[in-house]
């Protein structure tokens, strides 16, 4: 019973450190949407965050510059995203596809540039658990909640900070009605491009920093193979949250408890082929499509372009 | 009113500084003003004048520029030349923020509303007060209420605009004009939605802004309404001006030679005619072409839109369906065309029931559909001229055979209607896109009448036409009826109504509150059953 | 009438053509700063990405075993896109065909070539088709968002074809998860055997014109293109809008999956994880600098053949990493993009 007890402790703990890639990339994706741009280059972006991020820690050795680096990367692939659509109002399922190629090339590229092609790769430390003072002391709760690294806290306060943006404040309300109907927005003074850039810009961010999380979790190395459809998944997971920061939150728990679960059972082996185990999240993912997104609302706008001189537009 | 308005977040409107002489000095100037679309002339050189604590009414059919160049004094769109003066003063209006701090109010035809939120956020977005947090924006609230009731507007600030009857969704516009203190507000055919009461009312409450100080442009096609509200009418046709006139000195002949222009023979046209369309005794021996019984439909929210709602249509007769927009014409419609499943009740064509029937082989037995909204529901922007008008009937023997199309057939047969419709395109390869909304609308026309069809059904088939297209509709219409089509018309506009029914029945909340024949037609009536206030057997 | 009709189709063409031409060239020379910044002789890098295929009788093969699988899977998403669909799903698709066609080559190894092989690329075009047909379904029966799903059943066929090339019929043999052969009746004849040249890329031709056909021709194809251009008044006038979505997506999955079946059938005669290389990215670059246009998809999905193959040289004799070609790709489908808006304004 004890037992029991220390491992559910355990893996919750694991859960939440695996949150962290989905909340980010999720947000982000959220953050987009919400003023109308429909990012689906999360795959691409996570890909060259990872790689940048991992390359950034390799070089300098320093996570926070990777973190720093990959950030950067992101927003850049964001204002590209940004500039593409809302300004020159190209589709945004082309130009994020287009994106999650340049991503996918680049991340490989500059990791083949930097390290080139080696027998032992090379490997950067892990981030270390920063303990919460009295907090971190608390049963059970303590270690799950208050002894993780700081992207797991940042995580969580980011989404609490986006409910209070979106839902508290004139900005938001001004940022969510862009998404919703542009044009009415437009009408009444609210700066639509404005609106995109920012949004899109630090969904890309966020997206940039999702990605290198994972080198720095995890392996310590960067491969090819490294974000497996997290970026896909996140996608799902701002639908199955309805596009609103806390559900996301929520959900990012179940897929996170899914990778957990796979990764427990493997090393567990009971005797389940160990292919299934790998692919469950995205299993996970397409019942989850399938049972949930009926009742979901999007923003009305969702994926379309303003053009406020379009005539076709009512 | 001066003191509720100047306390309003853009206290520093140019519009509201007391200039002495100001009755000298115009309050707006347009000067010149110049638009293309692509190749399309919108505004080609127009000028136009507001005075102070004036009603103008901008007249003009569709096409006319009317919105085009009230959407440039707003900063929706970026003129190519002219300019733009507020008494007296040189102005440059780039966004809609600009016009809104300089005094201007647009109440727009298509709503411009979020419908998830609610009525205060609508009206404090983009505005600095919507920063205030919860508690504080209660006094907000009750701004918004007073200034509401001042105009006689009775509204919740908290409830959802998706929740709102289309009066007060109006209302709400106007609001919104009013709360960043607007004292020059632009409407944009404003009674589209409106029963006749309703109108009444909007008329009332504008003189009551006027004699608070504001002043009003009031763009609309419909001459009657203009002389009714106006003070000074400016008439536009093509892009162009023709004629600015004081109300008292109009007549309403010169005014409907102003906006029609020699395009059109007045004397011969349907609209202008003043002898009245006989109505024609239905063939009652042969049974109805269409007959509806008891049906009941959802909306897309699965809420019941249609209830209980039955009627028959004739061959050889035009029945009208009267009512507000979004009271189930388009449910009602499109499950007539089984393009929407239907809950309950009977639909049967030419004595047939149509339970089991699929749209297509509804159309290939001679159901034609003008839809409402050609972009979304009849047009194929990216296709060709030739795909678009054989859309649905893209199967039948002219156009090919055993599953293969014939394009050759295709395309002659699409010359012959360019030119018998007079759509003004390159030919039938040309990109659908590119053409006009007039255009789109006669191709659509062409396509129904270019098939043998014993039922046309028409939803507001001359919404956003102009002047000649929409007489060529309409004598069309009188044609193929003479010719014994039965035709289902549902619209908005209840002037179309009567002059081409034989009879109308009248849409309220999803039910039919009464049909009236020829003889019995009057607006006050119909504009009662349109706002359920009065049903009638 | 017409020669004037003629001249428009002339006009038309070049007024097609032009864009292309300057967007290469565009991206040639925004990658060669690239090139030369990484230290690199970007002539000489040039000459190789653009030659190798033309230079020797092994390079204008290994051109057109890359063009093959390319032209298909480009096909295999230009065909959903025609309807407004996005099938990213080509990659498993691909796999699972090729897991199909091996299963059936496999099982009914000592058959006759006249029955196996048909068999085979049957095997291969029918499991591609299923495959499709879970995300077709899900879009059909509950309106879940194609792209996510079809994205999704690629790492899902990862997972299959490493079980079975490492459970169900491993070549212990082999030091990567590979499957024991299928049976000599299941090779697809060659048309040159040194280097070994297959006639399945005679077949994907004609897969190409009878794609071209059915579009342009037949009232089918003519709904899938309305579907495209505007699902909702599709409906409105009659056509069974979700069949056509679900109909594109399995005939993209038919397309992928027969690609699987030559990948099998025709180069590798046995299942070998990773064979479906990069074709699916491939596939949709071409796809998208093609425009979606059938017609446009075999000239593009050429070219980048030979730019693939000549990157491959490149990577051996002058050791600039292959995934330059990448940007070169992503370039060329960005200015092709861009010249749609130049021409808009």
């Amino acid at each position: 019973m004890e037992q029991f007890g220390v491992q559910l402790v355990n893996f919750s703990k694991l859960v939440l450190l695996a949150i962290v890639p989905y909340v980010l990339a999720s947000q982000g994706t959220m953050l987009g949407g919400r003023t109308g741009i429909f990012n689906v280059a999360q795959e691409g972006i996570m890909l060259v965050g990872a790689s940048i991020g991992f390359l950034g820690a390799y070089l300098f050795d320093s996570l926070t510059i990777g973190i720093t680096l990959a950030l950067l990367t992101g927003a850049l692939f964001g204002l590209a995203l940004a500039y593409f659509t809302s300004t020159l109002k190209m589709n945004q399922f082309v130009i994020g596809l287009a994106l999650f190629f340049t991503g996918l090339g680049l991340s490989t590229l500059l990791y083949k540039f930097v390290v080139g092609i080696t027998l032992q790769p090379p490997l950067i430390p892990t981030l270390k658990a920063v303990k919460i003072p009295l907090l971190s002391e608390i049963p059970i709760l303590g270690p799950i909640l208050f002894a993780q690294n700081w992207l797991v806290y940042i995580a969580i306060l980011l989404s609490l900070a986006l409910y209070y943006l979106l839902y508290r404040t004139r900005f938001g309300l001004d940022l969510r009605s862009v998404g919703e109907n542009p044009k009415a927005a437009d009408s009444l003074g609210v700066n639509v491009p404005r609106m995109q850039y920012i949004s899109t810009i630090a969904g890309g961010a966020l997206m940039g920093v999702a990605g290198a999380y994972l080198p720095m979790v995890y392996t310590g190395t960067f491969t090819e193979g490294i974000v497996h459809g997290r970026g896909w998944i996140a996608i799902a997971l701002t639908f199955f949250g309805g596009w609103s920061p806390l559900l996301i939150l929520a959900g990012s728990l179940f897929f996170a408890g899914i990778d957990v679960l796979a990764l427990r059972v493997q090393v567990g082996g009971y005797g389940i082929p160990y292919q299934f185990l790998l692919t469950l999240p995205h299993l996970a993912t397409i019942l989850m499509m399938t049972l949930a997104f009926k009742w979901v609302r999007v923003p009305s706008f969702l994926g379309q372009n303003y053009d406020r001189e379009s005539r076709t537009l009512t | 009113m001066g003191m509720t308005l100047s306390s309003s977040p853009y206290s520093y409107s140019i519009l509201q500084e007391r200039l002495p002489l100001m009755s000298r000095v115009p309050l707006l100037e347009m000067n010149q003003v110049r638009k293309v679309f692509g190749q399309n002339v919108a505004l080609d050189d127009v000028s136009l004048q507001l005075h102070s604590n004036e009603i103008l009414g901008l007249l003009g059919g569709n096409g006319a520029g009317k919105t085009t160049i009230m959407n440039i004094l707003y900063g929706l769109y970026k003129p190519d030349a002219g300019e733009i003066c507020l008494r007296g003063e040189k102005v440059s209006i780039n966004s809609p923020r600009d016009a809104i701090e300089l005094g201007i109010g647009m109440v727009h035809q298509h709503f411009l509303q979020i419908e998830s939120f609610t009525v205060m956020q609508n009206i404090i977005l983009g505005t600095r007060s919507s920063s205030l947090p919860g508690d504080q924006r209660n006094g907000e609230k009750e701004r918004i209420t007073t200034m509401a009731r001042r105009f006689d507007m009775d509204i919740d600030p908290d409830s959802v605009l998706e929740a709102l009857p289309m009066g007060a969704r109006q209302k709400v516009e106007i609001l919104k004009a009013l709360y960043r203190g607007a004292r020059l507000l632009i409407l944009d055919e404003p009674t589209t939605n409106l029963t006749p009461q309703e109108v009444d009312s909007l008329f009332k409450s504008l003189r009551v802004m006027v004699e608070e100080g504001m002043s009003v442009i009031f763009i609309t096609h419909k001459l009657r309404e203009v002389l009714e509200a106006g003070d000074r009418i400016t008439v536009l046709r093509s892009g162009q001006n023709v004629i600015t006139t004081e109300i008292s000195k109009a007549t309403e002949e010169s005014l409907v030679k102003a906006m029609v222009g020699e395009d059109l023979d007045v004397s011969k046209s349907v609209i202008f005619s003043q002898k009245d369309v006989q109505q024609t005794a239905a063939s009652t021996e042969v049974g109805p072409i269409l007959e509806v019984r008891d049906l009941r439909v959802n909306n897309d929210e699965r809420q019941l839109a249609i209830s209980d709602c039955s009627f028959q249509v004739h061959s050889g007769e035009i029945l009208g369906i009267a009512g507000v927009a979004g009271n189930g014409q388009r449910e009602l419609v499109e499950s007539l065309l089984a393009i929407r499943p239907r809950l309950s009740g009977e639909i049967s064509y030419q004595d047939r029931p149509t339970i089991d029937e699929d749209t297509r082989s509804l159309i290939e037995a001679g159901v034609a559909y003008i839809p409402e909204d050609r972009w979304s529901d009849g047009f194929l922007p990216t296709a060709n001229v030739a795909q678009n008008l054989i859309l649905g009937y893209h199967r039948t023997p002219t156009f090919g055979s055993g599953g293969l199309l014939d394009w050759k057939a295709v395309f002659s047969t699409t010359r012959t209607l360019i030119d018998e419709y007079n759509v003004k395109t390159a030919g039938p390869d040309e990109l659908a896109a590119n053409l006009s909304g007039g255009n789109i609308q006669r191709l659509m026309i062409a396509r129904v009448f270019s098939q043998p069809i014993e039922l046309l059904i028409a939803h507001n088939p001359t919404r956003g036409l102009d002047i000649p297209s929409t007489e060529g509709v309409y004598s069309k219409l009188l044609d193929a009826k003479d010719k014994g089509l039965a035709t289902l018309l549902v619209s908005e506009n209840l002037d179309e109504l009567m002059l081409l029914c034989d009879r109308i029945a009248t849409i309220y909340r999803g039910s039919l509150v009464g049909i009236l024949p020829r003889d019995r037609f009057d607006k006050y009536v119909i504009g009662r059953m349109m706002s359920g206030v009065q049903s009638y057997e | 009438m017409s020669d004037q009709h003629s001249t428009n189709t002339a006009r038309q063409a070049l007024a097609r053509f032009t864009p292309y031409l300057l967007a290469i060239i565009a991206s040639f020379a925004a990658a060669g700063i690239f090139i030369a910044a990484m230290g690199f002789n970007v002539f000489e890098a040039y000459e190789t990405i653009l030659f190798t295929s033309f230079r020797t009788q092994n390079g204008f093969i290994q051109t057109l075993l890359k063009f093959a699988p390319l032209l298909l899977q480009a096909l295999a998403f230009t065909i959903p896109l025609t309807a407004g669909k996005f099938n990213i799903g080509g990659e498993g698709q691909l796999i699972v065909g090729a897991i199909g066609a091996t299963a059936v080559g496999i099982l009914f190894t000592d058959l006759p070539a006249v029955l196996l092989l048909p068999m085979v690329l049957l095997g291969g075009v029918i499991a591609g088709a299923l495959w499709a047909a879970i995300p077709a379904w899900l879009l059909y029966r509950f309106n879940i968002n194609e792209i996510l799903t079809t994205v999704l059943m690629n790492f899902i066929s990862f997972s299959l074809i490493d079980y079975v090339a490492t459970e169900i019929w491993r070549d212990a043999t082999a030091g990567h998860p590979t499957t024991i052969p299928i049976g000599s009746g299941g090779e697809l004849p060659l048309i040159i055997s040194k280097p070994p040249l297959h006639v399945g890329v005679l077949l994907v031709i004609l897969v190409a014109v009878a794609v071209q056909f059915y579009t342009s021709r037949t009232a089918s194809g003519y709904e899938m293109i309305v579907t495209g251009a505007n699902p909702r008044a599709s409906q409105v006038f009659g056509i069974p809008v979700k069949r056509m979505f679900l109909m594109s997506l399995v005939l993209g999955g038919v397309l992928a999956g027969l690609s699987g079946a030559l990948e099998v059938s025709g180069v590798h005669h046995r299942l070998i994880e990773g064979l479906q290389s990069n074709f699916l990215l491939l596939g949709i670059i071409i796809g998208l600098i093609a425009k979606g246009d059938s017609k446009t998809v075999p000239f593009v999905a050429f070219f980048i053949a030979v730019l693939e193959v000549g990157a491959s040289a490149l990577q051996r004799t002058m050791m600039v990493p292959v995934e330059m070609v990448f940007i070169i790709e992503a370039l060329v489908l960005l200015f092709v993009l861009l010249s749609d808006v130049v021409r808009r304004r």
